[in-house]
């Protein structure tokens, strides 16, 4: 039972980080291979609070994301206004650099030893919790003016802009807020583990992410949680064939990406469900 | 929004843009006044895009300016040009394929939709209210061009002549002073064309903006334009009337000589 409640908690935390990557690649199209260094900032900035100065959770989950969001406009500032391709390269850069970072200022953070004597905050009902208003937020935030302004920037720049949407105000806005999500996964692991190593955070769990985004469907919310829940619970349902778990893994990601290049929901998302239904009359010709 | 009497005056002057040793556009001028419908046409590779480039921010030119009502927007970013009223069309349509017909078209109220990122991701009373607002626009100016009823669609699967349709809405949903269509009825067939050349005129009517308009079709360039631009090897050729433009022999020649 523990052994269940602890995946679905990981899941769930999961979830929300997958939240930020869906955010940045989703609607502004571009790839950040240093997602998972925001997990970082929001992770060990709150912990650290909370063991140097006792501050209570709350408050620390509090100033945790919005450190988080606080290094999102260090690094978006400078990025928004590069390509795409240089994007991924100044994300992943950072990620590293901040493992770095944290590995090498021992004293404070415990270097590669890790961060221990966490207390506990997080439970499995807090992080469903969280998810779900993570998940309401963001699903807010695509549905209004910002939304539709970033899946437009996305398809095409220049086109946005002539429509007088001003793209790097919008990416960055976008970027901010996925690193504020992002943190706040880092808080909820930082207090659920008990323990960090900045080893956790490397470019491979951003990479993650942005498989479950693109397994799900890069256009889908829905499809980006749903993919989150598969893809994290699958190598531990896989358990039983230990080596082989990776490989097969890798086998049905492929598999989705190959016969489904749009992801699993392509633009589907669950809301369509009871937004009332009128007759569709595009494609005549 | 003003009702003074240079709304909608575009004037560039003198505009040079050169893309390493080859020149686009060299010392081409010219104006529109408030509501007239200007056409430019030249050959193939004149610089008649890279003019509305110019125009809209997409190129700084090296030389020369744009002024809109009084207003110099040269050098601003293409965004903010976009926002003082200078609205375009693309030649090779460039709808977002993300956001449904609707959604294409909310996108013009968007940049100025008045609430802030807190009634956005809680969804508050403010950005419902205002993204209704945004959404009933909209659908006047689908409605306008005769796209009523497809909201939903995604444009990507509307026939090539509805998404012209849909791209010249979304350009009328800035409320611009001044639209730029660039090879508007380029694709269309002839019923199209002509139903196309009384939509424009019904617009016209209506809004009472400048347009400026690329077009290589001479029933649409006879049809639409009260003046005549023509642009050839990035130089102005000719301009005036549109009868006496056709009649100019150098016009003539530079489109015999370019034809096989």
């Amino acid at each position: 039972m523990d052994y269940i409640y602890s995946i679905l908690t990981l899941t769930g935390i999961t979830m929300i980080g997958v939240m930020g990557t869906y955010m940045v690649t989703g609607l502004t199209g571009q790839f950040s291979f240093g997602q998972a260094a925001f997990m970082a900032v929001g992770g060990y900035v709150s912990a650290m609070l909370t063991l140097k100065f006792g501050l209570p959770f709350p408050l620390v989950a509090l100033v945790g994301s919005a450190a988080a969001m606080l290094t999102g406009l260090l690094v978006g500032m400078p990025t928004v206004r590069l390509r795409r391709d240089y994007i991924s390269l100044v994300t992943f850069g950072f990620g590293e650099a901040i493992i770095s970072v944290l590995n090498n200022s021992a004293q404070l953070t415990g270097g590669a030893e890790g961060l221990v004597g966490i207390p506990k905050r997080v439970d499995l009902p807090l992080v469903i919790v969280s998810v779900v208003c993570c998940l309401f937020l963001v699903a807010c935030y695509k549905n209004s003016k910002y939304g539709r302004q970033c899946l437009a920037l996305r398809t095409d720049e220049l086109a946005a802009r002539s429509m007088g949407i001003d793209v790097n105000r919008m990416k960055l806005v976008t970027f901010l807020f996925a690193s504020a999500i992002t943190g706040y996964a880092g808080v909820l692991y930082a207090f659920y583990s008990q323990y960090l190593e900045p080893g956790y955070y490397n470019w491979t769990v951003s990479a993650e992410w942005l498989i479950i985004v693109f397994v799900g469907g890069i256009n889908s919310l829905t499809g980006a949680m749903v993919s989150a829940v598969i893809l994290t619970s699958l190598p531990e349902l896989l358990r039983f064939a230990s080596a082989w778990r990776i490989l097969i893994y890798c086998i049905i990601v492929l598999l989705i990406i190959n016969f489904r290049p749009n992801g699993i929901f392509g633009d589907w998302e669950i809301s369509r469900l009871w937004k009332k239904r009128k007759p569709v009359q595009g494609g005549l010709p | 929004m003003t009702t003074s009497s240079t709304r909608g005056l575009l004037q560039a002057t003198g505009l040079c843009l050169a893309f390493g040793g080859v020149k686009a556009v060299e010392d081409f001028s010219f104006d529109a006044k408030p509501g007239e419908i200007v056409g430019i046409i030249g050959p193939n590779g004149a610089g008649k895009t890279t003019v509305f480039n110019l125009i809209t921010g997409v190129y700084a030119p090296d030389k020369g300016s744009v002024v809109l009502d009084g207003i110099e927007l040269t050098g601003w970013r293409q965004d903010a040009i976009a926002r003082q009223g200078i609205g375009r069309t693309f030649q090779n349509i460039r709808l977002f394929k993300g956001l449904n017909v609707l959604e294409n078209v909310m996108t013009a109220s968007d940049p100025y939709a008045p609430y802030n990122f807190f009634s956005a991701i809680l969804a508050l009373p403010a950005k419902r209210a205002a993204d209704r607002q945004a959404a009933q626009k909209a659908r006047e100016y689908l409605d306008l061009v005769g796209l009523a009823g497809m909201e939903d669609a995604r444009p990507e699967s509307l026939p090539y002549g509805l998404q012209r349709k849909l791209e010249l809405a979304r350009a009328l949903a800035i409320q611009p002073k001044v639209i730029l269509l660039d090879e508007p009825a380029a694709g269309l067939n002839p019923s199209e064309v002509r139903e196309f050349i009384d939509l424009v005129r019904r617009l016209h009517e209506r809004f009472n903006f400048t347009i400026v308009f690329i077009e290589h079709r001479m029933e649409v360039v006879m049809n639409l334009s009260h003046k005549l631009f023509v642009l050839s090897f990035g130089k102005l050729l000719a301009s005036g009337e549109p009868e006496a433009v056709r009649r100019n022999p150098e016009v003539i020649e530079a489109y015999i000589g370019e034809e096989e």
